[in-house]
């Protein structure tokens, strides 16, 4: 199956693995900074909330290094189509345009209320897919196990609840 | 040292992007049990790092010779409830916080959308911080100046 950028074949997943590994490994070793993102939500709301919650000192010692790898991630998506037939902006959405099929302002407001889950969801929880489900679960950390069978578990059930019951 | 991390961002950016982990429909195959790519990718991540940071622990120091210390994330109420709620909102979006970000860079304006409903709902998160602490047993915030 293609991805929705550019009609590309994905890379194989043993690569893709690999790649996530050694950029994990590289920031610890390198740097002594433990892989995660959905904290990086937090810095971003630092820069102009003012709730003491987003000036504890994680946020501030850690948004050092977490804006710049952040900001990272939007440029190696850019490069990513960049050197793949190019950059265009799109509004093409895969299986959701044939089975779910709303327009622009629906994907708007699907999409800010599926954002609304994962900021808020990441947050209570501490972490995201790359901070428990990666780092967590590479480090043996019970947490990260709990965490990482309970996202799964809330994806599944809404997948499922989408496109099996609601839309099929 | 910021060099390094825009390095390394745009590299895991570009990974997660060609790899499908930014892909709605191969989420979307994830959670429905008809497309291996993404447990695979999560898999040989997670078996491919553990033994590295085991010996980088056990090192006990970074490649410079600073002190590794790796800060283990407690177990709370909110493990549970937020990771479900998390699950939820990566079915929904079918992007999860870096492909929400890698998305926005390839172009996906949707993906702005999803990036707004995320820091509002992180932004909701601290701004409730003091009243959730208690029942989801979260870490007491200290002052300002230090740790948590």
């Amino acid at each position: 199956m293609t991805l929705i950028l550019n009609g590309l074949q994905p890379i194989h997943w043993t690569l893709a693995g690999a790649g996530i590994a050694a950029v994990t490994l590289a920031l610890l070793f390198g740097a002594n900074r433990r892989l995660g993102i959905s904290t990086g939500l937090e810095d971003m709301c630092s820069l102009v909330l003012p709730q003491p919650y987003f000036h504890r000192g994680a946020i501030r010692s850690g948004r050092e290094w977490r804006l710049p790898f952040l900001a990272g991630l939007v440029l190696g998506g850019f490069l990513s189509a960049v050197l793949s037939g190019g950059w265009t902006p799109t509004w093409s959405l895969g299986m959701f345009d044939s089975v779910i099929g709303l327009g622009p302002v629906g994907k708007l407001v699907w999409m800010f209320a599926g954002g609304l889950f994962i900021g808020f969801g990441t947050r209570l929880a501490n972490g995201c897919t790359s901070g428990h489900g990666i780092f967590g679960l590479a480090n043996f950390e019970l947490p990260s196990l709990v965490a990482a069978v309970s996202f799964m578990a809330g994806g599944i059930l809404t997948t499922q609840l989408i496109y099996r019951v609601v839309f099929h | 040292m910021r060099p390094l991390y825009l390095v390394l961002g745009a590299f895991f950016g570009f990974v997660l992007s060609r790899s499908g982990a930014a892909d709605y429909n191969y989420i979307q195959g994830m959670f429905l049990f008809e497309r291996f790519q993404l447990y695979g990718i999560m898999g040989a991540a997670v078996v491919i790092t553990a033994p590295g940071l085991w010996l980088i622990q056990r090192r006990g120091r970074t490649a410079l010779g600073a002190p590794v210390q790796v800060e283990l994330k407690p177990m709370t109420r909110g493990t549970v409830v937020g990771s479900v709620l998390f699950g939820v909102g990566w079915s929904i979006a079918g992007m999860c916080p870096g492909p929400i970000l890698v998305n926005i860079g390839e172009g996906k304006i949707y993906a702005l959308a999803a990036l707004a409903g995320a820091l509002a709902g992180a932004g909701l998160f601290g701004a409730l911080y003091a009243r959730l602490q208690r029942p989801f047993d979260l870490p007491v915030l200290k002052a300002a100046s230090t740790g948590k």
